[in-house]
């Protein structure tokens, strides 16, 4: 298969970036975006030119290391797959194909395909954790936890924080991300002491650096892990309870 | 990499944490005005039921121009006599007034903060798969802005876009002798113009859209996350669009075809 690669190449952070256009002559159907990308690598360093830089990690779709926006979509044409699961098969011989970094001020381009996501972790910094001392490993049984409640904790869990929400969000909103984060936490006993003050925290940091949810839902559709689209209004439940509990933790 | 590619500053040179995470928030707090949105929208979407169902005193069988004309008279005096003369009015439209510069400020400004948070100049645009709806809805709420200024001159006001039939004086007498303004008139001959009918038609198909992602987004905003709970609003949000759609852009349509006259 042939494919011509539209790239987007920047040098550095807050340098000008430009649209290079590569042509891919052996890909092959079954090769992942990933691996179309290392191939085109391999052609450039070949020919002394400098490869693309973009991330990935375990190629697996459970780290969420990689993220590039490929024809104007994160991750892919598919719904709810990351770039590495994401296949040469859904374009046609001879198309061209788009990538381009994530796309959120929030995430501001270090080189080519590859963004500073770190907004995400600071949301997480702020409150996305349990700071109870839980002592030593307790008893089976001593906490207990529903089936239910477990089974949808893991779910919001599920998120492997790889920004994808943030860059199909025509808003650049976080709200699939930080809502994940507010529901998992939320429905665990260790989580529910602190709830109201993380609820407070990550929604503050949230919006100091991320935009506004409009409820548009491009975010649930680009999310790889498959986190309902139910997060965002988690987001604004969690907030609006801790404001009814002025100054307490839970 | 082989330092052929050093005019390249490598990724590790690159500061990381630039924003502190200590700075607060822009104040007012997005989520409380997603919530006042949500309050005043709902308001505001109550207000178009009601509305509405006034409207359809066009389509009773026997003399719709009394019944209509009735029911105007009857808003003015409404809570007559525990509030005297037109209070209640006054306090009904000064609450619908604040919902709507409280929702029109929030929307702005939770606009404005989405324009800055999107990213990415100089790069293609984002490739959005469905919900243009929700996009667009600061477009949509312009429109209805507009129309209801419009709105007011043509029906309420009688002033610049109102027909030159318009007269608010109390010309109609109803059974009981008391002489009101004759507001089924003033419908009729302002929907007999084509443009004006047509105009009339397109925006509530504006409104349904606009109201259609509104209703969806208040159940978010206000935090609802039960599965049931959303469907049903889902479900909620078509009918009442629908129902807004259907029952007032069908007046204009009426009268054009001559099925409501004089």
């Amino acid at each position: 298969m042939r494919l011509i690669l539209e790239i987007w190449r920047q040098d550095r952070p807050g340098a000008d970036g430009r649209y290079e256009t590569h042509e891919v002559v052996d890909a092959t159907p079954e090769m992942s975006l990933l691996e179309l990308l290392d191939r085109l690598n391999h052609q450039l360093v070949e020919n002394n030119t400098d490869p693309v830089a973009f991330e990935s990690d375990c190629r697996e779709g459970i780290c969420g290391t990689c993220g590039v926006d490929v024809n104007g979509v994160p991750h892919g044409p598919r719904d709810n797959v990351p770039a590495c699961g994401q296949h040469v098969r859904d374009f046609k011989d001879g198309q061209t194909v788009r990538f381009e970094p994530f796309r959120s001020k929030a995430f501001p381009v270090l080189r080519d395909l590859i963004v500073d996501r770190t907004g995400l972790d600071r949301i997480i910094q702020a409150g996305g954790t349990i700071a109870v001392d839980a002592g030593t490993a307790p008893d089976a049984e001593t906490v207990q936890v529903t089936h239910d409640d477990a089974e949808r904790a893991l779910d919001f869990a599920a998120c492997i924080g790889c920004g994808a929400c943030v860059s199909a969000c025509p808003n650049g909103a976080a709200y699939l991300f930080t809502g994940s984060k507010l529901a998992h936490l939320a429905l665990i006993p260790h989580g529910k002491q602190e709830r109201a003050k993380r609820a407070r925290a990550m929604v503050d940091q949230m919006e100091h650096e991320f935009g506004p949810c409009s409820q548009i839902g491009e975010c649930a559709l680009a999310c790889p892990a498959e986190i309902p689209l139910s997060a965002i209004a988690v987001v604004n439940r969690e907030r609006i309870r801790a404001g009814f509990k002025k100054g307490k933790a839970n | 990499m082989s330092s052929q590619f050093e005019e390249r500053s490598g990724i590790d040179q690159i500061p990381v944490a630039k924003r502190p995470a200590t700075t607060p928030p822009p104040r007012p707090q997005t989520w409380l005005l997603k919530l006042i949105m949500a309050l005043t929208g709902s308001v505001l979407v109550a207000f178009l039921l009601f509305h509405l169902a006034g409207n359809l005193k066009v389509y009773l069988p026997d003399d719709p121009r009394l019944h209509f004309n009735e029911y105007a008279h009857w808003l003015r005096g409404l809570l007559n006599p525990l509030v005297p003369g037109e209070t209640f009015l006054w306090v009904f439209r000064g609450t619908l007034v604040l919902c709507l510069v409280l929702h029109l400020y929030s929307g702005l400004t939770i606009k404005i903060r989405a324009w800055r948070a999107r990213g990415g100049r100089g790069r293609a645009v984002n490739v959005t798969k469905h919900h243009l709806v929700g996009r667009t809805m600061i477009w949509s709420g312009g429109i209805i802005l507009a129309f209801i200024i419009f709105h007011l001159l043509d029906l309420t006001l009688g002033r610049g876009v109102a027909s030159s039939k318009f007269s608010s004086a109390a010309s109609y007498d109803l059974p009981d002798g008391t002489a009101v303004t004759d507001a089924y008139s003033n419908l009729v001959h302002s929907f007999e113009r084509p443009s004006v009918a047509a105009f009339y038609v397109l925006v509530m198909m504006v409104v349904a859209f606009h109201i259609n992602h509104g209703i969806w987004s208040i159940i978010n905003d206000f935090g609802g996350t039960a599965k049931r709970t959303r469907n049903v609003f889902l479900f909620l949000a078509a009918v009442a669009a629908l129902i807004i759609v259907i029952g007032n852009a069908s007046i204009p349509l009426a009268v054009q075809l001559g099925v409501i006259t004089l």
